[in-house]
């Protein structure tokens, strides 16, 4: 199964995810629609694109009392059908992470579903701080970095080679 | 419905990502990243992504236009090629070949197109060939030329460098997926430095961001260049051995005191020093680029040029994580400049700009309009201009519709009703990107491609057609002997050992040569003196300064007009002024804005969103104030956003002063005061 994997050292907060998931949801660039949010904190210089992270026991499904939310077994991603969604809202408070968001043409909460498993935003992301990947390999570039760190210590670099 | 594939690579900007077009019913209905091509990895920014809003816009011109006194009159290709063709014969038999002027833009094609154009230009008998390379790309270009004799610029070897120099620069809203290459060497382990007076997106993600006063990068280099020299943090070994005015370099910039660096540029001693030893420690793996940024001001090249010297005290050209010197692919030249040189017809701008000149063939298009407007130095009557909007983007917009509005003959080639096309005799539609098959090599990854056509339209030509056209209708057709685009490609290819049907069969491109570094063991450098110049002798014997030194700039010294505009940053969704008319970017980001620090807002009592006048000495212009954070832009230094459809920075921007060696107007440099506006209260502007 794959995920979306973020890395704030990279996220240059341009905002391209965001317009692709409003061009994905409603055809449009109004960050709104966007499932995807990109935080940027000047003072500290901190890009967060932060996006549902399809919890395995997830709050939102917990407590939505339409039975709305379910899992997409192909996918993983939690799904909210919208013919059952009452609007009551009660998942946009139970998410910890703010990841639900609220249509108000439809009158229905809306949420990441992987865009059926080929997110757009991965798709739009300059950087690479986004990716799609296995989740064996996830985070893969924290191990990369923490090894860089290493490779360079003296003593574990050798003498005569190239360093990194 | 049956839904073709074709690939293809992007051209809503020049980064030319690959790209996967959707077919229906020869429609195109859908792009998306080519997962396969090694530039963008199946990736698209939003505006790759909106590129069928470009190709299928409702207001596309797809019937060539006439200007009557009733108004645009649809008329047929043929019939208008006819009446451009005599009415150019007629400007040129009255006023002489050089009345007549070419002038290529962006929006349409790139360096194919350039070529065509110049060649067309010679093949009519006239010099004046324009373009945006008066305020773009030239003067970097000619640094690094100066310095080391490269055609391309050096580019940075992102991925093994320990320290990375963006350097007036913002590659993810101007060179989107060089974001990743900068991205990779930060996760390998380099450390980023950004410098820029704004903190712009690339700055969020350095390790430090050093903000500059605008203009003042030539003192900032020549400070760390002092350090280097007087510590011996240089490459000893290779500047001993390629490196000529190693010695006047170093003694010219004994000279910047570090107290005065520090007083001219806005920077701390402790921040220029701790850069220094920074450099020094990661070399020779040091990447250095340099944007745009430095490029709009009065020392634009010789700022350039001293930041650029870095490269060559480090050691850093041409070495592992240093600055790769590219290869080209060998693909022929179209220009005529050897079998027609027609540097004696006085190629306009070129007497007031002669290394821009002798450089690049390029005139000089403000001092063009000068000349349209006085007939100064001779008439110039008439001009063809494909894809550009110079009413919109070059300086002082104003002059530019004046000028442009008085040619005898004025024809434009475009897609839309541009600011620029509303002033033309005649408006030919145009082939997109999609519409027209051409080489493209990605130079930093040595890769050579060709796109395909992907579907035609009647009565739209591409760049190729219309030039061959109207050169075979002015007796010039011997240089355009090519049928049509596909057998100028297969002629363009020839030296390159790869044929059309080769590259065909690699939608996704063929690397021609593998990187090699330090190539400059084998081969002296194609400067002069076969060195690395850091006493340029070419600029010398220009009589110009051989030293790059620096001069202040003049925004500086100008009481009346408190603040420092700086233009030219750019939004996402948009390229200078192309897609405002795709109408979910126009929502997305309807207004121009002018970044201000909070602090001067405060002190001039205004509000976020509020609209103010900003004034230059050529005139003024009302924007709506965005108050960034206090990091986000330097004190004293505003910016403003260029080329909206409404409240164009550019009306303010002036066109008469220069860098004496580039030509380029001082875009970023500007002296402006600001004014509130009598009752006018804010709305919070949109997000960005
Ligand atoms: S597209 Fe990528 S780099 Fe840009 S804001 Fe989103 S996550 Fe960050
Ligand atoms: S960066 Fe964006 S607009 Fe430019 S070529 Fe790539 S996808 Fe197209």
């Amino acid at each position: 199964m794959k995920i979306i994997t973020i890395n704030p050292d990279i996220c240059v907060g341009c905002g391209n995810c965001e317009y692709a998931c409003a061009n994905e949801q409603k055809g449009n660039f109004d960050i709104k629609n966007s499932w995807i949010r990109v935080n940027f904190y000047p003072a500290d210089r901190v890009c967060i694109p932060w996006n549902c992270a399809q919890c395995e026991d997830a709050w939102c499904m917990r407590v939505c009392p339409a039975g709305a939310i379910s899992r997409d077994p192909k996918t993983g991603a939690v799904l909210i059908d919208e013919g059952l969604c009452a609007g009551c809202k009660m998942c946009m408070l139970a998410c910890p992470y703010g990841s639900i968001h609220f249509d108000l043409e439809a009158a229905v909460s809306r949420k990441c579903d992987l865009c059926g498993g080929d997110p757009q935003c991965v798709r739009a992301c300059l950087s690479g701080a986004l990716q799609f990947v296995e989740v064996d390999r996830a985070y893969e570039f924290r191990r990369r970095q923490f090894d860089n760190v290493l490779r360079a210590m003296p003593g574990i670099a050798k003498q005569d080679g190239e360093e990194r | 419905m049956a839904k073709e594939i074709v690939k293809t690579l992007c051209r809503m900007c020049d980064n030319r990502c690959g790209m996967h077009v959707f077919l229906e019913e020869g429609k195109v209905t859908g792009v998306e990243g080519n997962p396969d091509h090694p530039w963008n990895w199946g990736r698209l920014c939003s505006k790759g992504k909106a590129a069928p809003d470009i190709i299928n816009a409702p207001d596309r011109i797809l019937k060539p236009l006439k200007k009557t006194p009733q108004g645009w009159q649809e008329i047929g290709l043929e019939q208008a090629l006819d009446e451009i063709a005599d009415k150019i014969r007629q400007i040129q038999a009255q006023y002489g070949k050089r009345a007549m002027s070419a002038w290529k833009g962006e929006a349409l094609g790139f360096n194919q197109e350039e070529e065509m154009v110049r060649r067309f230009c010679h093949a009519i008998g006239t010099p004046n060939y324009f373009s945006n390379d008066s305020q773009c790309f030239v003067c970097r270009y000619m640094a690094y030329r100066f310095l080391y004799g490269t055609g391309a610029y050096p580019f940075p070897d992102y991925a093994n460098a320990k320290c990375i120099v963006i350097w007036g620069a913002n590659p993810p809203a101007a060179h989107p997926f060089m974001t990743r290459m900068v991205m990779e060497g930060k996760q390998n382990g380099a450390r980023i430095v950004a410098v820029d007076p704004r903190l712009s997106m690339i700055a969020r993600q350095a390790h430090d961001f050093i903000p500059i006063l605008p203009g003042t990068d030539g003192a900032l280099a020549l400070g760390l260049i002092k350090i280097l020299t007087e510590k011996g943090w240089y490459d000893h070994d290779f500047v001993e051995k390629h490196a000529y005015g190693f010695e006047e370099l170093q003694s010219y910039a004994a000279r910047f005191d570090l107290d005065y660096v520090e007083e001219e540029t806005g920077v701390s001693r402790e921040a220029i020093e701790k850069l220094a030893l920074l450099l020094y420690k990661s070399s020779p793996h040091v990447s250095i680029y340099i944007g745009n940024g430095t490029e709009h001001h009065v020392n634009g090249v010789n700022n350039s040029r001293a930041i650029a010297s870095l490269i060559g005290l480090l050691g850093a050209l041409d070495r592992k994580g240093g600055s790769r010197v590219l290869e080209g692919a060998g693909v022929r030249d179209m220009t005529l400049y050897e079998e027609i040189p027609l540097s004696h017809l006085d190629p306009i701008g070129a007497d007031k700009f002669p290394v821009l000149y002798d450089q690049r063939h390029e005139c000089h298009t403000m001092t063009a309009m000068d000349a349209i407007l006085s007939g100064d130095p001779y008439p110039l009557r008439g001009m063809i201009l494909t894809g550009a909007n110079p009413a919109s983007t070059n300086p002082n917009v104003a002059k530019v519709k004046k000028a442009l509005a008085s040619l005898d003959l004025f024809v434009v080639r475009e897609l839309f009703m541009t600011e620029t096309a509303e002033l033309a005799h005649y408006i030919l539609p145009s082939a997109t990107f999609m519409e027209r098959t051409e080489v493209f090599c990605h130079a930093p990854i040595h890769l050579l491609n060709l796109t395909p056509k992907v579907f035609s339209l009647p009565e739209v030509q591409d760049g190729y057609d219309f030039w061959h056209d109207l050169a075979h209708r002015l007796g010039a057709g011997e240089y355009f002997p090519w049928k049509d685009a596909e057998e100028l490609n297969a002629w363009l290819l020839e030296p390159t050992g790869y044929t059309v049907e080769d590259l065909r069969a690699h939608p996704e491109g063929i690397v021609y040569q593998p990187h090699r570094y330090e190539k400059w063991k084998e081969a002296p450098l194609a400067t002069p003196t076969g060195k690395v110049e850091f006493f340029s002798t070419y600029l010398k014997d220009f009589g110009m300064k051989g030293l790059p030194e620096y001069v202040s700039p003049s925004y500086k010294a100008d009481p009346e007009h408190p603040f420092v505009l700086t233009t030219g940053a750019r939004k996402l969704l948009f390229v200078h002024s192309r897609y405002h008319n795709i109408p979910r970017f126009h929502e997305a980001c309807p207004e121009a804005d002018l970044e201000m620090h909070p602090d001067d807002a405060a002190e001039l009592a205004i509000a976020d969103g509020e609209r103010v006048s900003i004034e230059s000495k050529i005139g003024a212009v009302e924007m709506k104030v965005r108050i960034v954070a206090e990091n986000e832009i330097i004190r004293g230094c505003v910016h403003g956003i260029h080329s909206f459809i409404r409240d164009n920075v550019n009306e303010i921007t002036i066109d008469s002063e220069n860098d004496p060696i580039s030509g380029f107007p001082l875009l970023k440099s500007i002296a402006v005061k600001i004014r509130k506006i009598k009752g006018e209260g804010s709305t919070p502007h949109q997000p960005d």
